[in-house]
């Protein structure tokens, strides 16, 4: 790649030879002060600044366009929404180079932001010379992209691609370079936009919650495995998606699997959590926690479930799985608050599950959950091994899915235990509320991981109703306390016992959610509990909670995760216990940023494109129904 | 006039340096000034203000939350951290010296530490305010420099 290429695709509405001038930064602070200083900083360096003091409006801005900048700059410490999370959107979403900003030095705080994605980090008060030398950042994705996308290009198809990406991101199921896989994912993006001969600067793929629906419904199928783009492009079938697209989209699901899983190592503490693959889940679930926030202050689940019909709702878990992970990457398409959008949300959310997790080993159901997208958080379930019992929900293992999905950290404990939870509601009549988003009970926020990190409003309710429908097997495993009240609105809902939220009838996801282990509602602080049996439940839950409610509750996305889980179908309804799971957002400790991310989202603005009605990014992920 | 123009933008620079040199200002100062140019001739100002405007609503709130008890340490913290960012950009050295102080209290959970060194921020804060108040009236009756040594 020359250097002329490289410079062609950066904006193109700058003077692009003359790269760094021009290059268009996006900066995000609340402090006045700070962002004035800032702002004149950065144009002494010849840049085109856009300023604003709200994480919000900045993700708005990046979405309605994403190719309108080259380059974040957030500060950390903001009160709409958590820095890191905004990173997290960003980089996902968006895939641009994001650098953090602090008055603090603190190195486990640089480290959070490096884990998070971001590509440097300045400490305030920021100096004119570390600012002149951030173009790197923007040049240094282009390179690896284009390289990425050339060595992809010259790969067989499926094989080739996939070890491409493989290469790239390392093996999916060995710790990866994060980093790298980073970049190369971005890469991905990157090249697979600038390889394109014919323009210089191809549009973006939008990863919708319905697209990555469609795309974790495909990788649970394959089995995360053997997910390979070119297989997982011929079962999305979707038209205009390039096999590129979707390599670069399994990496940063990859990626995220891996994260989560980490995340969930670390929380392991919870009492032998599911490792890492329920901790992804959780994490997913957790990305989706931010749709807890999207639920828009814990309304949402019920508000929203409500729209969702029964049947929906099973789809609904399954995509409120799902959902969590799409969220994450379809930001979009979470309509903030509005419960309509939980749905969406949590469909995203769950979408973005199944992204992360990576297939264990013994993922027996590809569909998690009913094709809930889960497809990961099932496979991670499973590989806990615990799986906890059944949650068979068609050939979903829920109870480990939903151990994972009960969010990396506060599920792990609950992996097992949430895997227990699920028995338990499978075994209990679930009353499935179709209608009734099953909140999980999120029991106290459990883990102190979650709740750092979610900002105060992206409690999710989890309110998995274990909508019968969804959670078939669950009945195993995720006896659990099905309602998991999600809050989205950051607060920590511990107590949300209350099974069945009627708004969520997800039911499957209640009891899943219940069962994943009643993440904690709220995004971060519910995490303690949840990490029990929540990673299985609160994954259910997540899932489950398709009811864009649940899933937004479940911010956590533990949640998603248990409801994906829960699939518990069968119409009942899965009173999630809440084990301890803090519905709302499991600790995903890491992924809080998902969670706020995905409450960002939610409560960004309706987006109309969700629709809450229950099909949200539900409806693919049918339950029991393999994902499409 | 030119002769008074030239004293004033003298004494407007012995100020600045006293400034300097009595801690109240440091480097990030200048980088401030330094970006003040043609296009942008009131940026020190301009920031300077919002930063007032910005401490006032700080310093509100943590009058506040300091009545409250017991203290709540954390949103203590967290509040002066912003504080601490704010004025670290601008470049007020005194202040956030004590704002330093002032977290190490936090911390340490010492109510009689946080009480008192927070009256020594805003006694810096208001000294600085009205220094450079002064330093700024002043540069702006002096005029722009050019004029003052425009050769006759």
């Amino acid at each position: 790649m020359t250097v002329e290429e490289i410079r062609g695709s950066v904006g193109v509405s700058n003077e692009i030879d003359r790269f760094p001038i021009g290059m268009r930064v996006l900066a995000v602070d609340d402090d006045p002060t700070c962002l004035k200083l800032l702002d004149g900083l950065l144009r002494k360096c010849q840049y085109q600044v856009t300023t604003t003091n709200q994480a919000i409006t900045a993700l708005k801005m990046l979405r309605e366009n994403r190719n309108r900048f080259d380059l974040v700059i957030s500060d950390v410490h903001m009160p709409d929404m958590d820095g890191f999370k905004l990173l997290e959107l960003v980089g996902l979403e968006m895939d641009l180079p994001v650098i953090m900003l602090s008055g603090n030095s603190d190195p486990k705080l640089v480290m959070k932001g490096i884990t998070h994605g971001a590509c440097d980090y300045l400490v305030k008060p920021v100096r004119l010379e570390e600012l002149r030398n951030i173009w790197q950042h923007v040049i240094r994705r282009k390179v690896e992209s284009k390289s990425q996308s050339k060595s992809n290009n010259q790969e067989k198809p499926n094989q080739g691609g996939e070890g491409g990406q493989e290469a790239g991101s390392g093996d999916p199921n060995g710790k990866l370079n994060r980093k790298r896989k980073d970049e190369d994912e971005d890469v991905e993006d990157n090249g697979n936009e600038d390889d394109d001969p014919s323009s210089q600067k191809k549009p973006r793929v939008v990863w919708s919650i319905d697209l990555h629906r469609k795309f974790v419904a495909a990788v649970n199928q394959l089995g995360i495995e053997k997910a390979v783009p070119k297989r997982i492009l011929d079962l999305m079938n979707v038209e205009g998606l390039t096999r590129e697209n979707v390599a670069s989209h399994l990496q940063k699901y990859r990626l995220y699997l891996k994260r989560i899983s980490q995340q969930a190592n670390m929380v392991v503490a919870f009492g032998g959590s599911k490792d890492a693959s329920s901790y992804m889940r959780m994490s997913s679930l957790d990305g989706l926690g931010d749709f807890r926030t999207l639920s828009g202050s814990g309304r949402l689940p019920n508000a929203a479930l409500s729209s969702y019909s029964p049947s929906g709702m099973l789809g609904r878990l399954n995509s409120a799985t799902g959902v969590t992970l799409h969220s994450l990457t379809s930001p979009s398409m979470i309509q903030p608050t509005h419960p309509q959008n939980l749905t969406n949300s949590i469909g995203s959310l769950t979408k973005f599950q199944p992204v992360v997790l990576p297939t264990p080993p013994n993922h027996q159901n590809t569909n998690l959950f009913q094709g809930i997208p889960s497809s990961f958080d099932l496979g991670h379930l499973h590989q806990n091994g615990n799986k906890p019992n059944t949650t068979q929900i068609p050939d979903f293992n829920p109870i480990d899915e939903s151990r994972i999905f009960t969010g990396p950290s506060s599920f792990a404990t609950l992996g097992s235990q949430s895997s227990l939870k699920m028995a338990s509601m499978s075994s209990e009549s679930f009353n499935l509320v179709s209608s009734s988003s099953s909140y999980l009970d999120v029991p106290p926020p459990m883990g102190e991981n979650f709740h750092d990190q979610l900002p105060p409003n992206s409690s999710l309710k989890y309110g998995y109703s274990a909508s019968s429908n969804t959670i078939p097997s669950f009945g195993s495993n995720i006896t659990s306390t099905a309602s998991v009240p999600l809050e989205a609105q950051g607060q920590r809902h511990g107590q949300y016992g209350k099974p069945s939220y009627s708004p969520y009838s997800n039911n499957a996801f209640s009891t899943l959610a219940a069962a994943a282990a009643a993440p904690p509602p709220n995004g971060g602080g519910l995490g303690g509990p949840v990490s029990q049996a929540n990673d299985q439940i609160c994954g259910v839950y997540n899932r489950s909670n398709g009811n864009g409610a649940t899933a937004m509750q479940r911010s956590s996305r533990e949640t998603e995760r248990s409801s994906t889980e829960l699939k518990m179908g069968s119409g009942e309804e899965y009173l999630l216990e809440q084990t301890k799971l803090p519905s709302g957002f499991v600790a995903n400790n890491g992924y809080d940023s998902l969670d706020d991310l995905m409450n960002g989202m939610m409560k960004r603005e309706q987006d109309p494109t969700i629709m809450m009605d229950g099909e949200f990014g539900f409806d693919p992920y049918s339950f029991g129904s393999c994902i499409q | 006039m030119e002769r008074n123009q030239m004293q004033m933008h003298r004494q407007i620079a012995t100020i600045r340096k006293s400034l300097f040199d009595q801690g109240y200002l440091d480097e990030q100062f200048v980088q401030l000034e330094e970006l003040q140019d043609n296009s942008n001739p009131n940026f020190v100002e301009e920031v300077v203000t919002l930063f007032y405007r910005d401490s006032a609503r700080f310093l509100y709130n943590l009058d506040q939350a300091l009545e409250k008890r017991p203290l709540d340490f954390s949103r203590l913290d967290s509040l002066m951290h912003q504080f601490k960012g704010s004025s670290s950009s601008i470049g007020a050295k005194k202040v956030k010296i004590e704002c330093t102080h002032f977290r190490d209290y936090c911390n340490a959970r010492n109510t009689e530490g946080c009480k008192r060194t927070f009256q020594h921020v805003k006694k810096e804060y208001t000294t600085l305010k009205k220094k450079l108040e002064a330093y700024f009236q002043m540069s702006r009756q002096a005029g722009p420099i050019e004029t003052a040594c425009r050769p006759r």
